[in-house]
């Protein structure tokens, strides 16, 4: 690979305790990095960086503390190169706690780095929930093409919201600054030790789970793959100010992916929407929730139903063209070692 | 009623804040304030505020609020507001009002002396069914006096995010009040007791602990579990619990009479009336529980009504205790919750916080 960074030079990967943070953080080693900075928060569980620690010794560095935090930030980002940033406010219902937690860091974060000076790529982590298919027909390719939620507020997801400002911000600091970045967005990721089913096949929210994806295809990405497109957006030359979506190849249907999990982990009572019905009880909520000024919040409408329900084929050409990305674990592979971790654990649905 | 509001604080209680205000007719959310200029731009863009601000003077000349919703830190609110009301402004402080009784005696002095108004946010009050429950006590159904109170307040720290972020950080500011989170939490618990005391001094007993479920996870320094009596000067007595740990998560209030009893229940909003009077031998047995039954329906229904006009959202008390608080400032009457009370409640906290460990500074 033609890196734009030496194996030595010092990388720091925020979010480094997380799901795909950890593994994002495996693979540059596995890459022979012997510079890797894993950034963690003083309440996360470094078990898997501590085991990090004793395979590769001096190779790992544990930095601990608060992204809101602009001296923590300048400890962080102290001669790095590299800046692979997965931490966010994930699991945030809260709009001010998910936006502080992503983009204030960010803003933190990319400040910090321009007074540092050393940055050579900022690998933002993005989401497949900042696109809007809303004006693409279904079973349309949702590709980096495609627009970006431009009422992301309207959604009724803070996650959503923070991750389209985050997006912005970092846009705006490589128009402004010259920050030489990438923005990388997963689709949904899976994997040993990720937890439930992606709202995008359904929701055990009512008490019975409610199959709503149907016949759609889900854009998954095993946590490996996942992280080796990462790894490469961080070092792959010419590609700054580039978006990049990361899926897998051979995607199931929604359909396939529960009948799987049923008979794989363990079976259960569900009700398949059919999708006039789900887009009409979206529409119907939406509606519900503005007349009674949010008696029932908006979680459920129009635009949520676009983007997760409505159904869209899925692209990783560009992934391929521009990183040379190949995924190492098939999807009927990566679904079998996830159902076994999931039968392990006793995963629930919801 | 015609009131520019603005929100000085742009975290996420700002948010629970600005939404209500938005729902009140005749005022209108003109201006939000944050140190942090991209929190303030986010509430601005997601309420529609005219305009936003990082400096608090700024605010105050450029968009000239009537009242001002603070919703910062505490350890903020005693400064804040006196800058707001020096302004001119009334002020809507979010619980608790201020790190202890003595800022709290200040600050409504600081109200008096502007000729403004002054609320806290103990909008659990404020409820539907706390609404219900103050009407059947004012009009006499507990007798003729207050016997005994017991107030439960409990908190799920397991899953919260917000619990997550103070847990894991020792330097957040909720670990920084002088009751710790303690003081963060429980003051509508304590405020349901002190509005129905005597008197500006009840003793207080009161003892806390670190629950196991938090010094397993190795936060030793955070009380999470409390237990409190209060005896005022006409001996009403009550009694005040909060913990993590009790399951079911309770919001509970029962007060008992010299005549009948009341039971209020804040999370499922039900408020069930105990008879203070019994059947004779068996029948005291089979009657009652039916009674409760039917009690318990005439609740689902009435708020399966209030729902069905659009009155029953999860903010209610918010809302109901913003749109008093702005109707007392525009007829000029009392206040929704008399200073007297929101200075025994400071006091009681204070009295609390000083026998568990924590020190009151002075």
């Amino acid at each position: 690979m033609n890196a734009i960074v030496g194996s030595d030079e010092p990388i720091l990967v925020t979010g480094s305790t997380g799901f795909l943070g950890s593994r994002v953080v495996a693979t540059l080693l596995d890459h022979g990095f012997s510079s890797v900075r894993c950034f963690a928060r003083p309440s996360s569980r470094l078990r898997t960086l501590e085991t990090f620690l004793l395979q590769y010794g001096s190779r790992v560095e544990i930095v601990q503390g608060n992204l809101l935090s602009p001296a923590d930030c300048d400890k962080a980002v102290r001669d790095v190169a590299v800046i692979y940033h997965l931490a966010a406010g994930m699991r945030e219902k809260s709009y001010p706690d998910a936006f502080m937690n992503s983009v204030v860091t960010t803003r933190n974060l990319l400040d910090a780095s321009l007074r540092d000076g050393h940055l050579k790529r900022f690998v933002n982590i993005s989401s497949f929930a900042v696109y809007t298919n809303r004006d693409k027909p279904r079973r349309d390719v949702l590709d980096e093409s495609c627009p970006v939620e431009t009422d992301p507020a309207g959604r009724g997801e803070a996650y959503c919201y923070a991750k389209v400002k985050q997006d912005e911000l970092v846009t705006e600091y490589g128009r402004k600054y010259a920050l030489p970045y990438v923005i990388v967005r997963p689709g949904a990721v899976y994997g040993p030790g990720s937890t439930g089913i992606t709202g995008r096949v359904g929701s055990g929210a009512f008490g019975i789970f409610l199959h709503l994806g149907g016949s759609n295809v889900i854009p998954f990405t095993y946590v490996d793959n996942c992280a080796d497109a990462i790894a490469l957006a961080g070092l792959t030359s010419g590609i700054e100010g580039e978006v990049i979506n990361v899926v897998d190849d051979d995607l199931p249907t929604s359909r396939r992916f529960l009948r799987l999990y049923k008979r794989h982990v363990r079976s259960f009572r569900s009700v398949p929407v059919p999708r006039p019905v789900s887009y009409a009880l979206c529409a119907l909520w939406e509606r519900y929730s503005e007349w009674s000024e949010g008696q029932l919040p908006p979680v459920f409408n129009r635009h949520a139903w676009h983007a997760y329900w409505k159904g869209s084929r899925y692209s990783n050409a560009k992934l391929k063209q521009c990183l040379g990305w190949t995924p190492k674990v098939a999807t009927d592979e990566g679904l079998r070692r996830y159902f076994e971790s999931c039968r392990q654990r006793g995963c629930d649905v919801a | 009623m015609s009131l520019r509001v603005a929100i000085i604080g742009c975290g996420k209680i700002a948010d629970a804040h600005a939404a209500q205000i938005c729902r009140i007719a005749g005022s209108a959310l003109v201006a939000v304030c944050d140190r942090e200029e991209l929190m303030a731009r986010q509430l601005a863009d997601r309420f529609g505020a005219e305009r936003y601000f990082v400096d608090l003077d700024d605010l105050l000349r450029g968009a000239m609020p009537d009242v001002v919703h603070i919703t910062t830190p505490p350890q903020s609110h005693l400064d804040i507001a006196r800058r707001c009301l020096e302004h001119g402004c009334h002020v809507y402080v979010e619980k608790p009002i201020t790190i202890n009784a003595r800022e709290a005696q200040s600050l409504i002095e600081a109200a008096e002396d502007a000729g403004r108004r002054l609320t806290v946010g103990h909008d659990g009050q404020f409820s539907p069914a706390a609404r219900r429950l103050r009407e059947l006590v004012g009009g006499g159904y507990l007798g003729e006096s207050i016997v005994h109170m017991e107030s439960y307040y409990g908190y799920d720290l397991s899953g919260d995010a917000y619990a997550s972020a103070f847990l894991g950080d020792s330097n957040h500011w909720v670990r920084r009040l002088p009751g710790g989170l303690l003081q963060n939490v429980i003051s509508h618990g304590i405020a349901r007791i002190a509005e129905f005391l005597h008197g500006a001094d009840p003793y207080v007993f009161a003892r806390a602990f670190t629950s196991p479920t938090l010094s397993d996870r190795g936060v030793k320094d955070v009380l999470d579990e409390l237990r409190v009596m209060i005896v005022d000067e006409a001996n009403t007595t009550a009694y005040f619990t909060f913990s993590s740990r009790m399951r079911p998560v309770v919001n509970q209030f029962r007060v008992f009479g010299s005549r009948n009893a009341l039971v209020l229940d804040e999370t499922q909003q039900t408020l069930v009336k105990l008879r203070g009077t019994a059947f004779k031998s068996y029948v005291e047995r089979f009657v009652p529980p039916i009674i409760f039954a039917r009690e318990y329906i005439a609740n689902a229904g009435r708020n399966a009504r209030l729902f069905m006009r659009n009155q029953f959202h999860m903010e209610a008390g918010k809302k109901n205790l913003t749109e008093a608080f702005y109707r007392s400032i525009v007829e000029k009457t009392a206040v929704p919750i008399p200073y007297s009370q929101i200075l025994l409640t400071a006091r009681v906290m204070d009295a609390i916080f000083e026998q568990v460990g924590r020190v009151v500074p002075c």
